[in-house]
């Protein structure tokens, strides 16, 4: 039956709830085969409800009947907590299943499947639980279920699968927090600086959260009132706050109060609204397609790029205009500025996003492999770049299941090698300093380095002689050679394989890093070191023949003059001596194939920068100085030539490859 | 005990003007400097209770002398002297560790308050 409204326009936004709903419900499901709560049930109540509300306001029939039932289900259970167990979850879990199909099926325009064998299965365990004189089945296998824990904190366990606060949690260890009233001297003549001075100087006490205005709006001097309000978190007392407050001139301390900290939220009762969504989302939020958070950072990019081509003009207007259009380009800098923080701010999604799926997809894993595994997750409140996120799910999901295929032991092997027989994985995210870090560690029986060496030669990737040749740490990363990781047979004897070369690259493409460390039957830890946001870049910008080229700044380290008919040779190659080594050195001209600027007369710039496959020198016409730029990602066909990460427009308008420098020579 | 005050500015003009306000306000200029790298060197040999910087000075600018002036003493006290619409580079000494800022063309009660403020004395 037809709605009288047009649905396809709510199409993608059922798809995107329904699956958040589903994926929520999935994950309650491990935490149901722990142990059946109420909270758990009801949480899994409410996602189904939610659904079926949905799929009968698109007109998906069958979908909200599957779901209808579902709720039937849960709700019993609700009366009879007792009576859950592991088949009971497998059916559960069936449903979940079938209803992402539908919601794929109901996306793709298909008919949506039949469903009819597994309504069947529901209603018949209905009955089954709802019949009063049926004898209670034996309890869910608690100890053999992989699960998402964490001793320490036991909120982690709370069904709150899309927030990212971590507000309402008390935790002994932090110190106090206390909430703050500044006010800036309305007289001041620069109230942005003195607001920025304050928010500087209480930093140094301790950490500050909550700033209002955000600090891009104090530093623009968009101060309304002059009052700044925040909280600080410090060790600091009271009084030692308001001492250092009074160091700050122009800025008054109108008050200071302790923080009372809030425990945490109870579960969220049952609601009868069917209208409500998940209930557990503590901040007011709307849905934005992820491609208009892209279009507004690229206009917020453009802006900027607009902004420094602004600044080139003003230096060809007359001395005498220049002070004040110079302030006012800086005014215009800094809010666009603002405005683009602002937007990579909004871009910022937890890692939860990806991590939510883990402790479905370890026990399905761990079940089919007859493993027991424990899964801890910390720190998934941490924010990345969406961007970044969504490259990231299908990377975790093969270390994870690497980790348990390859890395955990049957619980046989493992006790007779006096471990505990629930093998332990954790994905660990924490921040440090601009990055964040994703470590993925397993208490298996690590990698056998010296089989993965023997499995390389072998495949003829690489000679005996090379092998040998190799750090400790490329050792380690053999296990992400294409040849090497595509070999099925090679997985098990090397410990680890599927798709490794496939999460390397996707690392490396969002400007991450992979290490690996292994200690043969201790275990494996794979870390991802990932910056925040994608899109600025700093750039050592260079010119060869008429054309100018951005290195990315951390790939470079350092430049050399030197003359270049002085230059000693090694097998017949120039090289260039850098500190303690000695560097090949490769005309960027040849490597991009373009033609070289007329030969220089003495000094020549040379620039050292880190390849893949170790440092060398890259000769290049004349160093044109840093910039920090918007990267734009490369569109077709470009994307495809090897050695260009991305292009930018500098502040002259003129467009500028980014080199891939990692990539420049073995391309 | 006066403090101890060295002066920063390529001017000389405008370092006459900062060092009447510190005379008249019961402090003692020990030094002054025109420009960065001079400024580190002063501020090494007769170690300042404060020191008020120029941004814009050749050789070094304000903003890197302040630096190393806290990399050599972290516990320096150093007051930036910025015109109206340097703000952006004002925060950016702020950044490398500079305590205020005085805003030119200096005013007597202006400067003695801020720096008052600084050596905790208002």
């Amino acid at each position: 039956m037809a709605a009288s409204w047009d649905t396809s326009r709510y199409l993608t936004l059922f798809a995107g709830e329904a699956t958040e709903h589903l994926e929520a419900l999935g994950k309650d499901v491990v935490t149901f085969e722990k142990g059946a709560t109420p909270e758990v049930v009801d949480s899994m109540f409410r996602h189904a409800h939610s659904v079926k509300g949905m799929a009968s306001s698109m007109a998906f029939e069958a979908t909200a009947k599957l779901a209808h039932q579902l709720e039937d289900l849960l709700d019993a259970l609700r009366a009879d907590l007792a009576r859950a167990d592991a088949q009971v979850a497998d059916v559960i879990l069936q449903t979940v299943d079938a209803l992402s199909t539908h919601v794929k099926a109901a996306v793709a325009n298909q008919p949506l499947p039949d469903s009819a064998e597994l309504g069947a299965k529901l209603a018949a365990l209905h009955r089954v639980l709802t019949k009063k004189d049926t004898p209670v089945p034996a309890p869910a296998p608690v100890t053999s279920t992989p699960a998402r824990s964490s001793p320490s904190s036991p909120e982690l366990e709370a069904p709150a699968p899309f927030s990212s606060s971590s507000s309402g949690v008390v935790d002994p260890t932090t110190p106090p927090r206390y909430s703050l009233r500044l006010k800036i001297n309305p007289a001041s003549n620069q109230p942005g600086v003195r607001g920025f001075l304050a928010y500087k100087r209480l930093s140094t006490l301790g950490n500050v959260f909550d700033l209002k205005p955000p600090l891009d709006d104090i530093k623009a001097g968009r101060v309304p009132q002059g009052v700044i309000t925040l909280e600080l978190e410090t060790d600091q007392s009271e009084d030692a706050v308001a001492r250092t407050m009074r160091t700050v001139g122009d800025v008054e301390l109108e008050s200071i109060a302790a923080v009372v900290k809030t425990p945490p939220a109870p579960p969220v009762a049952p609601e009868a609204d069917p209208s409500r969504v998940v209930g557990q989302e503590p901040a007011r939020t709307i849905r934005v397609r992820t491609e208009v958070m892209d279009e507004f950072l690229d206009q917020a990019g453009e802006l900027l790029l607009a902004t420094s081509r602004v600044r080139a003009l003003s230096r060809r207007v007359p001395e005498a205009l220049r002070p004040s259009l110079d302030e006012a380009v800086d005014h215009l800098h800094l809010l666009v500025k603002g405005l683009h923080g602002r937007v990579m701010a909004a871009r910022m999604t937890p890692i939860a996003v990806i991590s939510d799926r883990l402790p479905r997809a370890a026990r399905d894993i761990a079940r089919r492999r007859n493993r027991e595994v424990e899964l801890v997750i910390t720190g998934e409140d941490i924010e990345l770049d969406r961007a970044i996120v969504d490259e990231l799910a299908d990377p975790v999901l093969h270390l994870l299941r690497n980790a348990i295929d390859h890395g955990i032991e049957p619980p046989e092997e493992r006790k007779a090698a006096n471990k505990p027989p629930k093998g332990k994985v954790t994905l660990a995210v924490t921040r440090q300093r601009e990055r964040v870090v994703l470590a993925l560690s397993d208490d298996g029986r690590g990698i056998d380095v010296a089989r993965l060496e023997q499995a390389v030669v072998e495949r003829g990737l690489m000679t005996v002689d090379q092998v040998r040749g190799l750090t400790e740490r490329e050792r380690l990363m053999l296990v992400c050679l294409p040849g090497l990781s595509t070999a099925t047979d090679v997985t098990d004897i090397s410990g680890r394989g599927v798709g490794m070369d496939a999460v390397k690259r996707a690392v490396e493409q969002v400007g991450g890093t992979l290490e690996i460390e292994t200690k043969p039957g201790r275990g494996t830890t794979f870390r991802l070191a990932l910056p925040l946001t994608v899109a600025m870049v700093n750039l050592l910008l260079v010119s060869v023949g008429d054309e100018v080229y951005g290195l990315p700044l951390g790939k470079v380290s350092g430049v050399i003059e030197t003359a270049r008919e002085r230059l000693p040779m090694s097998q017949n190659a120039p090289v260039l001596q850098f500190g303690q080594s000695v560097l090949p050195v490769h005309e960027l001209s040849s490597l991009l194939e373009v033609p070289a600027g007329p030969p220089s007369q003495g000094q020549a710039p040379f620039v050292v920068v880190d390849g893949d496959d170790g440092r060398l020198a890259l000769a290049v016409d004349r160093l044109l100085g840093q910039e920090e730029v918007v990267l734009k990602a490369l569109s077709q066909p470009l994307d495809l030539v090897p050695g260009l990460a991305g292009v930018t427009i500098l502040g002259n308008g003129r467009p500028v490859f980014i080199l891939d420098v990692a990539r420049l020579v073995t391309a | 005990m006066p403090k101890k005050v060295l002066v920063v500015d390529d001017s000389v003009f405008m370092r006459d003007i900062i060092k009447d306000i510190f005379a008249a306000g019961g402090f003692t200029v020990v030094g002054e400097a025109g420009n960065g790298v001079e400024a580190v060197e002063k501020f090494k040999e007769l170690k300042p209770d404060l020191v008020t910087m120029d941004l814009v000075m050749p050789y070094r600018n304000g903003i890197d002398a302040t630096r190393e002036i806290l990399r050599s003493d972290n516990k320096a006290l150093v007051v930036m002297c910025s015109a109206l619409g340097q703000e952006t580079m004002v925060m950016e000494a702020i950044e490398a560790g500079a305590v205020d800022f005085i805003v030119k063309p200096p005013r007597a009660e202006d400067v003695l308050a801020v720096v008052k403020k600084v050596l905790g004395e208002a």
